[in-house]
């Protein structure tokens, strides 16, 4: 096995044990990304220079017997929303042209501060402002989307080129991508892990999170991640936890929430089989399954869009003046025509959330996780714009990549999304486990209990 | 068309008194997504939100509102 193809959990163990050093490991992931990135197009940037040179001083603390943590030495991928101080972050877009961040986003810090090696900065859906990422393919046929809007981060997971990554998720930025490439992906509560520093989508729907290849390997990466930064409106100070859930996988006791509506519906069929065995699997392990009603169903795209699309508009106020010309198309016209709506839908929409946030808390007084599909698809061919359900509905694509993962968004709890299989195309099929706010590691325990019952994930089978 | 259509002169027209000049060309997309995104946010009218506040500044856990004080 070469040093790439490491879980972080493994590659933090054998840098502890100095049988690997961050150095080789770094050149192990540089190699990797020379020789998929013609293929996938994960990255917008490579910092190999930069990440050898932090890896040689990783080297050295080693043999100092300095080891700052589980993340020392290993190399991440950043989502190109996510400030590094004296790097351009560009946001995939024509409109950052020449932009240098002044300093390190939160998340970049704490991660440089526990020992992490950034390796470069991945491409994302312009602006996180969709859920395809066109410049990039998807880690398991080429001509497949990658699933956005994070992306860069979830193919260069899957396909080796970063041991992990950072994503962002406004209507399932992590999720999706993590989904469609075979990888973990967490959207943690919001509030929990900061934002400063990353290029806001929709100030009060956007998270940050990790994107990896195993449970374990998220649990790492929050525990870095999380905390309190004033800096961010929405920061909320919580007491430190150890994320890491313990390697027994009985779930005796987890009461599971099965959907009867709104998760299951217009969903593919091998989507719901195979999201239904893993559900099995979790109550062959001694969970409890209870069937459950989703609550106000009918208003959660409307929520979504009244909340994302005039806080998106107002971030781009100026440069959609200046030069909306450099904008894609796609998101220009989504950006354009949020400036005609009005307060009175805007605030109807944070009414509407917090009416479906306290309907939320019910239910989840109910059950510990609710487990349902991540997407209701795999992905797509590039450039399919539409899916036809087997009743004639016709839905965007877009639409629905977001239409599972949206709840979460809105009510802020936190959402986890597993690998449970693939379809009979071979693309990766992803299940969605939801919690109660600030229940990761409850949704960290159940993600990884099902994790230990399958053979170990390969990386997407790409040269 | 429908009344909550807008027309593509009113689109540029409510784009201008948000401050924001659309070229000629853009009128007709910008007033069909418009229309569109109304169209899907309109429903939210349906809900009867008696006294519940906006959650503008809102935390994902519940606030414990029969708590002593």
């Amino acid at each position: 096995m070469q040093p790439y193809e490491l879980s972080l959990a493994a590659a933090a163990q054998e840098i502890r044990e100095r049988r690997l050093s961050p150095v080789e490991l770094v050149d192990s992931v540089l190699n990797r990304i020379e020789q998929v990135e013609p293929h996938v197009a994960a990255y917008v940037a490579v910092s190999a220079d930069q990440a050898r040179r932090t890896a040689r001083e990783a080297e050295r603390e080693a043999a100092q017997g300095s080891y700052r943590g589980p993340l020392h030495g290993i190399p991440v991928g950043l989502k190109d929303v996510i400030d590094v101080g004296g790097v351009s972050t560009t946001a995939s877009s024509r409109t950052r042209a020449g932009h240098r961040a002044a300093s390190d986003s939160a998340v970049a810090a704490n991660l440089r501060a526990a020992g992490a090696i950034l390796i470069g900065k991945t491409h994302t859906h312009e602006f996180a402002y969709g859920l395809t990422t066109p410049q990039t393919n998807n880690a398991w046929n080429r001509g497949r989307v990658a699933g956005g809007s994070s992306g860069g981060s979830a193919v260069a997971v899957a396909s080796g080129a970063a041991t992990f990554a950072l994503g962002t998720d406004t209507g399932g930025s992590i999720r999706v991508p993590a989904t469609l490439n075979g990888v973990v992906g967490l959207k943690p509560t919001y509030g929990l892990v900061p934002r400063h520093g990353v290029t806001s989508l929709s100030w009060s729907l956007d998270h940050v999170g990790p994107i990896t290849r195993t449970v374990d390997d998220t649990a790492l990466v929050l525990a870095a991640i999380a905390g309190h930064d004033p800096r961010d409106p929405a920061s909320v100070a919580v007491p430190g936890v150890d994320y890491r859930p313990r390697p027994d996988p009985d779930l005796t006791g987890v009461r599971v929430g099965v959907p009867r509506n709104y998760y299951f519906e217009h969903v593919d069929a091998e989507v719901a089989a195979a999201v239904r065995r893993a559900i099995a699997q979790l109550e062959a392990l001694g969970a409890r399954l209870i069937e459950i009603d989703i609550p106000m169903t009918r208003y959660i795209q409307a929520t979504q869009w009244g909340l994302m699309v005039p806080e998106a508009t107002a971030y781009h106020e100026r440069t959609l003046r200046t030069v909306p010309e450099l904008y894609q198309a796609d998101v220009r016209i989504l950006l354009e025509a949020g400036e005609l709506m009005g307060a009175g839908d805007y605030l109807r929409a944070q009414r509407a959330r917090t009416l479906m946030r306290d309907e939320w808390a019910r239910l989840l007084a109910e059950v510990d996780v609710i487990a349902a599909p991540a997407v209701p698809m795999a992905a797509v061919p590039s450039g399919q714009e539409t899916v036809t359900w087997p009743d004639g509905t016709v839905e965007s694509v877009s639409d629905a990549y977001v239409r599972l993962s949206s709840p979460a968004n809105i009510t802020g709890v936190p959402a986890l999304s597993v690998p449970v299989g693939q379809d009979a195309a071979g693309m990766p099929i992803g299940m969605q486990l939801l919690g109660r706010p600030f229940a990761e590691r409850t949704l960290l325990l159940v993600g990884h209990a099902y994790e230990r019952t399958q053979s170990a994930r390969s990386l997407a089978p790409l040269t | 068309m429908s009344s909550a259509e807008l027309t593509p002169p009113e689109a540029a027209r409510w784009a201008a008194r948000a401050g924001l000049s659309l070229p000629d060309d853009r009128h007709s997309v910008v007033a069909a997504t418009a229309s569109h995104i109304h169209s899907v946010v309109a429903v939210l009218r349906e809900l009867d939100f008696g006294d519940t506040p906006p959650a503008g500044a809102f935390r994902a856990e519940q606030e414990k509102r029969d708590a002593a004080v």
